[in-house]
């Protein structure tokens, strides 16, 4: 299942996500909750509950999370290379992850590179992709990325290994 | 590859991966014997699988909360002027970094300008980290020095942490690299000694800052450089284990342009990763040039750790021997080549600039100069208590008192002076300066009781008088006419004061 079945593109519904999750995370410093650290899981969940109760222009909670995960992805690679661009060391786009250096630059630096992967692999697998989004950028758990996606947990588990398996030989070989 | 050859690799792949290890190559090497593609294909993607480690584990939210507290700040979130926060109130944002949103603010309280910090939740909420910020927030308000800027209060309000701190309105460092003006040869020496200075008063107060770089550096309105976010540099780096975007040990957070080899090999750093980082900043704002560049961290890296680094000459910097040595020791690999702490680097900047003056035969002369005045002090106190014996009235008596503490304050003034030009030459100039009106003073009052002793005792012996006079004499015609050309030949760079 893709999660814009039947749907608008979900690039549509992004300004709605984006303005609704930066709302969300606003109010979520201002209220202040000491010895809790903001997730990217509870941020996104929480999100869907109030667009949909505001009548928000998608029927199910799989379809939002699809877009939710899809944003947060866009967001963040959005703000690293922004940052990237201010940092002068870190405007990198392909970084070798190569195992014998005992030395690994900023991660941060190394998202517009996996943004780029992702992209590729969208054209060859586009389930892949959704996973990496809901996983790395929405940070959800095997069984709730599961439930989202509509399959088996070990399905799934399997599926973002070959993912992450994938990823990691594009950003370890700069491909030609 | 077909889509078809795409699903078989997928397929395959997930299947090896219900394997056992050994028995898994042998089966995908039977399993995809028709097509080699596919098998080579599977193959590597295995291979990748075993090696990925921790890659892509923890989500971006917690291997880089940094980003992500950055991306929920939004502008959206900033205190709008006018907000009071306990007994600040914001006046404007001065702006962000990966601690939080900085404010200048007004404390109602003592009714001055500050710059309050507003700690980014991802690092308060972690109690630990929260305590440790406390303490290490606690030990740099500690610092009082014109080269730091100093912090004023730690304040928990409403749950959330800021950090209030002396508001230093000015330009930083960086924007000086940038605006590509290289400094003069006694620019460079200022800034140089400046920062050193500084450094070394945190050093000996054992602060070390950890983040040394042209950004956290300002030069205020008034010409002086200020460091800022001392000792708070580690809260940008938790402790935390490293994110799992690398499947490498040892893996580096942020930048490594000022970061010494040992802070990149992920050792433990003490103040001789600020020196070294001292010496990355000295170089890059003598030259304009990064004493390390390289097109991406990672060769960066490379290059802090093994790299040569260009001598400043070389690279058309006409900076002086002295300033040319001591950046080259500070940017050494090995911390126990470079030096001890930024105190070491201070005395070498401070030392050569005032080149301890020709200790020529003209200080001898100024030497015996102090000696024989001191001596007419003696011998004009011990006339007075001679006369005040032999004439006693209370005129001669009050003659004496006064020309004993007259004498007595030249004395100390004079041995202030004779110590400080042995013992602390750089201060000498301004000692001088300071005790020259007092002196001036003392000599005349001596000289003019000296006068009246002599009339005192005038009546009785002429000789008498004529030794009195000659004594008073003695300081009077030295302070006005001697001492000042014996001291000018002594000291020609003294000018400091004059």
């Amino acid at each position: 299942m893709t999660p814009d079945d039947g749907h608008q593109p979900a690039s549509d519904h992004l300004p709605v996500v984006y303005r609704e999750l930066k709302r969300l995370a606003a109010a979520y410093m201002r209220r202040e909750r000491p010895g809790q650290t903001l997730q990217a899981t509870a941020l996104v969940h929480e999100a869907y509950i109030r667009l949909a109760n505001a009548g928000a222009p998608w029927t199910d909670e799989r379809h939002f999370v699809g877009i939710a995960a899809r944003s947060m992805r866009q967001i963040l690679i959005e703000r690293a290379r922004a940052r990237g661009a201010q940092k002068r060391w870190a405007g990198l786009n392909r970084v070798s992850l190569s195992d014998s250096l005992a030395v690994a630059a900023d991660p941060e630096s190394m998202l517009p590179a996996l943004d780029d992967a992702l992209t590729r692999l969208e054209k060859i697998d586009p389930e892949q992709a959704r996973i990496v989004e809901l996983r790395f950028f929405a940070g959800f758990s095997i069984e709730e990325a599961a439930d989202a996606m509509n399959m088996s947990p070990a399905t799934l588990k399997r599926r973002w290994s070959l993912a992450r398996a994938w990823l990691h030989r594009e950003l370890s070989e700069p491909s030609a | 590859m077909t889509p078809d050859q795409q699903q078989r690799v997928r397929d395959l792949f997930e299947a090896a991966l219900d394997r056992e290890e050994p028995g898994a190559r042998q089966w995908l090497e039977q399993a995809a014997a028709d097509d080699p593609a596919v098998r080579d294909e599977v193959l590597s993607l295995l291979d990748h699988h075993s090696r990925a480690g921790k890659f892509l584990v923890q989500s971006v939210d917690q291997a880089l909360p940094e980003l992500f507290s950055d991306l929920i700040a939004g502008e959206d979130e900033a205190f709008a002027p006018g907000t009071t926060i306990g007994t600040y109130t914001i006046e404007r944002e001065l702006g962000r970094g990966g601690m939080g949103r900085v404010y200048l603010a007004s404390d109602s309280r003592l009714g001055r300008r500050v710059a309050l910090k507003a700690l980014a939740p991802h690092l308060v909420s972690d109690p630990r980290q929260r305590e440790r910020l406390k303490r290490e927030a606690q030990v740099a308000a500690g610092l009082t020095h014109p080269g730091i800027c100093t912090v004023y209060a730690l304040e928990e309000i409403d749950g959330s942490l800021y950090i209030a701190t002396e508001f230093v309105d000015g330009r930083t460092l960086r924007d000086e690299i940038q605006s590509g003006r290289r400094p003069s040869p006694p620019e460079l020496l200022r800034t140089a000694r400046e920062l050193s200075a500084a450094l070394a008063a945190a050093h000996a107060a054992s602060v070390v800052h950890r983040d040394l770089k042209p950004e956290n550096v300002m030069r205020a309105a008034d010409g002086r450089l200020k460091i800022l976010d001392f000792g708070l540099a580690r809260v940008d780096r938790p402790d935390r284990a490293p994110a799992s975007f690398v499947s490498v040990p040892g893996a580096v957070f942020g930048t490594p342009a000022y970061m010494a080899p040992e802070q990149i090999n992920g050792e433990p750093v003490d103040a001789r990763a600020d020196v070294f980082a001292l010496g990355v900043l000295l170089y890059e704002y003598a030259s304009g040039a990064h004493p390390f560049d390289a097109p991406n961290p990672l060769a960066m890296a490379a290059r802090v750790l093994n790299g040569d680094v260009a001598p400043l000459s070389s690279r058309g910097v006409k900076a002086g021997a002295l300033i040319d040595q001591v950046v080259a020791r500070c940017l050494r690999k090995a911390p126990a080549d470079r030096y001890p702490s930024a105190i070491e680097v201070a005395d070498a900047f401070g030392r050569e600039p005032t080149p301890p003056p020709s200790p020529s035969r003209h200080r001898t002369w100024w030497r015996i100069h102090q000696v024989v005045i001191l001596a007419l002090y003696i011998g004009g106190v011990t006339t007075a208590w001679l006369i005040k014996s032999s004439v006693e009235t209370p005129v001669t008596l009050g003659l004496f008192l006064a020309l004993s503490a007259a004498s007595t304050l030249g004395c100390v003034l004079r041995g202030h002076l004779m110590f400080t030009e042995r013992v602390k030459p750089r201060r000498f100039a301004r000692e001088r300066h300071n005790t020259g009106k007092p002196l001036l003073g003392v000599d005349l009052t001596i000289a003019v009781l000296m006068l009246g002793a002599a009339f005192a005792i005038a009546g009785r012996s002429a000789v008498a008088a004529a030794v009195t006079i000659g004594l008073g004499l003695g300081p009077g015609i030295a302070t006005l006419f001697l001492e000042p050309s014996t001291t000018d030949e002594a000291f020609p760079d003294d000018h400091a004061g004059d």
